[in-house]
């Protein structure tokens, strides 16, 4: 039997005894390129092996001790190999959305404390977010808020206290800080814009560059969402409506993330789950050929096209069926649920962060 | 202070009103994940927490450990080296097999690699036990934590590949990576009864206990694997 293990390839008899041996040299950088091509090899042993025994054998080394010693060297350094090698560009996109949310969160609490301070010194400021920061940032007191600003007459008419200059000169340093947040959001916000096409163009094609960005992120990785069944993709982001709904009889969610595409958000309630089926199989499709396929294929996105406009004309009305047991449900709204209630139900799907994933009306996926 | 030992390896440090799961620490002045250093009569030892280690939760749930001072051990789902290292503090004259086939948290077994001697890293996918069998050689005992759908059918093969006769398989089954909403006492049941037989190597199932309260919804297992005589 012909065997090719880490330190050569080994002709062995029907009772384990080397016939035939082609050793490598005890180099550590050649061994782990070895081992590393040989994973693949078509006389990998059938069965497991007395590999040390078998060095032995054939004298590759002397003493147990320096298999060991050797093994390890070689071994460490094919994994480190492997591990560079494993860096590729939807990492990059990845570590972009995560890095994004992190910035809301941050951002959120930072821009909510920088109200609650700065409101002690000018309450009549109507600027949350971002505009508020950068009026901090530019101007500290309300004081140095020149005639012809549209703040100028609330700024001179203000209840709050005064500023004194040390806090002033704290607030807006702090109101700078976060400006840079909001800028570096901009920044990665632009750079997944920039990336996506390269990285994903057919899925960028289809979902959008943010979507996109953010069905990687959640699968995580390009090859993972295109192993993904397009059923899974099409409630990616809500994995707590899923789970509901297999535990217990809540209905079954229609949209993950991909609720936030304009085609879903676009259409009237009935018609959603059908088209988030039908975006999710070309989200699939689209995947897949980022990933084994070749380059960019607009007639993916004219499919989908043709076929939500299908859908649209084959189901122009609501049901009527539900409407006798519905509530009348606002299109669009979060209004309609079943009347019949069952104990302890919640509304399914409501994901954090506002990516909903609502079960409307009835909540069976279409 | 006092020790007492449990296993090869595996001691048990009594103060004064508790006792502590620790193994004797093989790279003395360094914690591997946080976990607390304790020096008894000139000997370092790291505790063992039985709630990050499903080995640690068998050791104290009363599982007879097949792992000796000098054995060779296939540790199959490695992680970022919690368990790993407690293994290769009671393997002082030993080896272990390290495979995870997670690149993110390879990175940081590799750390550990470079710090002790007796722990070889591999990343390839245990449900290819072939992909790494001109590595592996065989081994006494396989140890596998792996929260994979198939966790059977990964022990039973990579036993047939790389386990010694008469070597033991020790296996911490999640019920909840087989099947998130059916009770985990079946699934038990199917699993232990799949590996005993499907796969056409045979185990006798020498211990079976759940986790609790360490781990919720996991089983241990500890088996010996039958080898038929060929004649």
């Amino acid at each position: 039997m012909k065997a090719v293990t880490w330190f050569g390839t080994l002709v062995i008899s029907e009772d384990g005894e080397v016939e035939e041996c082609c050793l490598l040299k005890k180099d550590p950088e050649l061994l782990a390129e070895h081992m590393l091509t040989a994973a693949g090899d078509e006389y990998l042993p059938v069965h497991g092996l007395k590999l040390r025994e078998l060095a032995l054998d054939c004298d590759f080394v002397d003493l147990e001790e320096e298999y060991d010693v050797l093994l390890r060297e070689v071994c460490i350094s094919t994994v480190k190999r492997q591990i560079s090698m494993t860096d590729t560009d939807d990492k990059h996109i990845i570590q972009a959305v995560e890095a994004m949310d992190d910035i809301d969160k941050a951002a959120n609490e930072l821009s909510e404390r920088l109200t609650e301070w700065y409101g002690i010194y000018f309450p009549e400021l109507e600027l949350t977010a971002e505009p508020m920061a950068r009026f901090v940032a530019r101007f500290g007191s309300r004081e140095n808020v020149p005639e012809g600003h549209n703040m100028f007459a609330k700024a001179s008419s203000s209840m709050g206290a005064e500023l004194s200059l040390v806090d002033e000169d704290l607030l807006r340093n702090f109101a700078t800080s976060l400006c840079g947040i909001y800028d570096t959001r901009k920044n990665l916000e632009q750079y997944i814009m920039n990336n996506m096409g390269a990285v994903a163009p057919n899925v960028t094609d289809i979902a959008g560059a943010p979507l996109g960005a953010r069905l990687i992120s959640l699968a995580g990785g390009l090859e993972k969402l295109a192993a993904f069944p397009s059923s899974t993709v099409q409630v990616i982001g809500a994995s707590n409506a899923l789970f509901k709904h297999l535990r217990s009889r809540a209905p079954s969610p229609k949209h993950g993330v991909i609720f936030n595409h304009p085609l879903i958000k676009g259409s009237p309630w009935w018609q959603r789950g059908k088209v988030a089926r039908a975006l999710a199989s070309k989200i699939s499709l689209a995947a897949r050929m980022d990933v084994y396929g070749s380059a960019h294929d607009p007639s993916i996105r004219e499919n989908l096209e043709r076929k939500v406009e299908a859908i649209r004309k084959a189901h122009p009305e609501p049901p009527k069926k539900l409407s006798t047991k519905v509530t009348q449900p606002g299109p669009g709204r979060a209004g309609g649920r079943p009347v019949k209630k069952r104990g302890g139900q919640k509304k399914g799907g409501m994901n954090k962060g506002g990516k909903s994933i609502g079960n409307r009306s009835g909540g069976r996926s279409a | 202070m006092s020790i007492e030992q449990l296993s090869d390896g595996i001691f048990e440090v009594i103060t004064d009103d508790r006792k502590i799961l620790a193994t004797r620490n093989l790279y003395p002045g360094h914690s591997v994940y946080g976990e607390r250093l304790m020096d008894v009569d000139g000997v370092e030892y790291r505790q063992w927490d039985p709630h990050r280690s499903k080995l640690g939760a068998m050791v104290l749930k009363g599982f007879d450990i097949p792992i000796e001072y000098d054995s060779h051990v296939l540790y199959l789902g490695a992680a970022s080296g919690t368990t790993v290292s407690h293994v290769s503090d009671i393997l002082a004259d030993g080896l272990v097999y390290a495979v995870e086939f997670s690149p993110r948290t390879m990175r940081d077994l590799i750390k550990l690699c470079d710090q002790r001697p007796n722990i070889i890293p591999i990343l390839a996918d245990a449900n290819k036990p072939r992909s790494y069998a001109h590595i592996v050689e065989t081994v006494d005992v396989i140890f596998q934590d792996v929260a994979q759908p198939n966790q059977a059918e990964i022990a039973a093969n990579n036993s047939k590949y790389f386990l010694e006769n008469d070597g033991h398989l020790m296996l911490s089954i999640k019920s909840r990576s087989i099947d998130t909403v059916a009770n985990p006492k079946k699934i038990f049941k199917d699993e232990v009864k799949k590996l005993e037989s499907d796969f056409g190597v045979e185990f006798e199932v020498l211990q079976r206990k759940e986790l609790d309260p360490f781990h919720e919804d996991h089983l241990g297992v500890l088996a010996r694997m039958f080898v038929e005589d060929e004649d």
